[in-house]
């Protein structure tokens, strides 16, 4: 059978386990160096003096980071059709070289598509988790999954897959 | 010494910042080979990751994944910091993200930043600025926007 997962079969509350990254410090100066090259991001001896005490990836590659665990979780994908964005993202502890991230989705809840009976629109809250076990990135997504087509019920009459 | 204790009068700090100003942003091109190595890594949807797939697909064409739109508005964030000499210390976090509008390969992008509010920490020498951030394309469609929050350092007391 398919690994899609449909509108259909998502469950308010239920979660899912995304795998693991291993972050190294030449990752994340190459991701620095191309879009973010601040120095806590990009050079060892200034991140040591800044804030942070220390290199720290780019917030933005710790999310890249979760794209590709979500990426590659089968159940995620497939039916999917695009994102409109996300909300309420916070970066509460950073990401060092040697951090081993976690990734975690859980469905928050979801709706039909008022315009497009095709779709419907469910929201994720996903997380990084290091560990020590301190969220390093969490925010709330909305993606929009296609239903389940009714001409494949009908073609099953109801057997298995 | 770091940032925060430089006194470096060309350096921009919290202070200079006020509620209404609107920064605009240096604008930057996208490539087809930079959206397909993005999405190699990051992002391999066929969307993103096969130009013929793509054109059959429900955006008629190769699309940029959203999370490198957003890697990019941090490279036009972070150019004007150096730039400017921001005393940019980080975010927390940011909220109300959307992707309005495909990012496709040859578009050219510019943004601007916008200080909504500011108020100082209560624990730390520096200032916490929120701002709207916008992309545009080339024909001025809205591509990406979020509300960021930001730290930013405070100016430094003179000595005597």
């Amino acid at each position: 059978m398919s690994g899609h997962r449909y509108f259909e079969d998502w469950r308010p509350g239920e979660e899912i386990g995304l795998g693991r990254w291993q972050v190294t410090a030449a990752e994340i100066k190459a991701f620095a160096a191309e879009f973010d090259p601040q120095p806590f991001h990009l050079d060892e001896a200034a991140a040591a003096e800044s804030i942070f005490g220390g290199l720290v990836a780019s917030g933005w590659h710790t999310c890249a980071m979760l794209m590709r665990l979500i990426a590659d979780t089968p159940a995620l994908m497939g039916a999917n059709i695009v994102s409109p964005g996300f909300d309420d993202l916070a970066w509460p502890v950073p990401v060092r070289p040697g951090d081993v991230l976690e990734g975690h989705a859980r469905v928050v809840d979801k709706r039909p598509s008022a315009s497009k009976p095709d779709r419907g629109l469910v929201r994720f809250d996903y997380s990084m988790v290091n560990r020590n076990g301190e969220t390093a990135l969490r925010l709330r997504s909305l993606v929009l999954y296609r239903r389940r087509p009714a001409a494949t019920l009908a073609a099953a009459g109801g057997g298995a897959e | 010494m770091g940032i925060v204790g430089s006194r470096d009068r060309s350096m921009r700090y919290f202070e200079d910042f006020k509620v209404g100003d609107v920064i605009p942003l240096a604008p930057l091109s996208i490539g087809e080979a930079e959206i397909l190595a993005f999405a190699r890594k990051f992002d391999p949807q066929p969307m993103h990751l096969d130009p013929e797939a793509a054109r059959r697909g429900a955006f008629g064409g190769l699309i940029a994944s959203g999370w490198h739109t957003c890697a990019l508005a941090m490279r036009a964030t972070a150019a004007w910091f150096a730039e400017a000499k921001v005393a940019a210390l980080g975010s927390p976090g940011l909220d109300q993200v959307r992707w309005l509008a495909p990012v496709r390969p040859g578009d050219r992008l510019a943004g601007s930043f916008e200080v909504l509010e500011m108020r100082p920490s209560s624990s730390r020498p520096m200032g916490i600025v929120k701002q709207r951030l916008e992309f545009r394309n080339q024909a001025g469609t809205l591509v990406l926007s979020m509300i960021g929050t930001g730290f930013f350092a405070r100016r430094p007391e003179p000595a005597a």
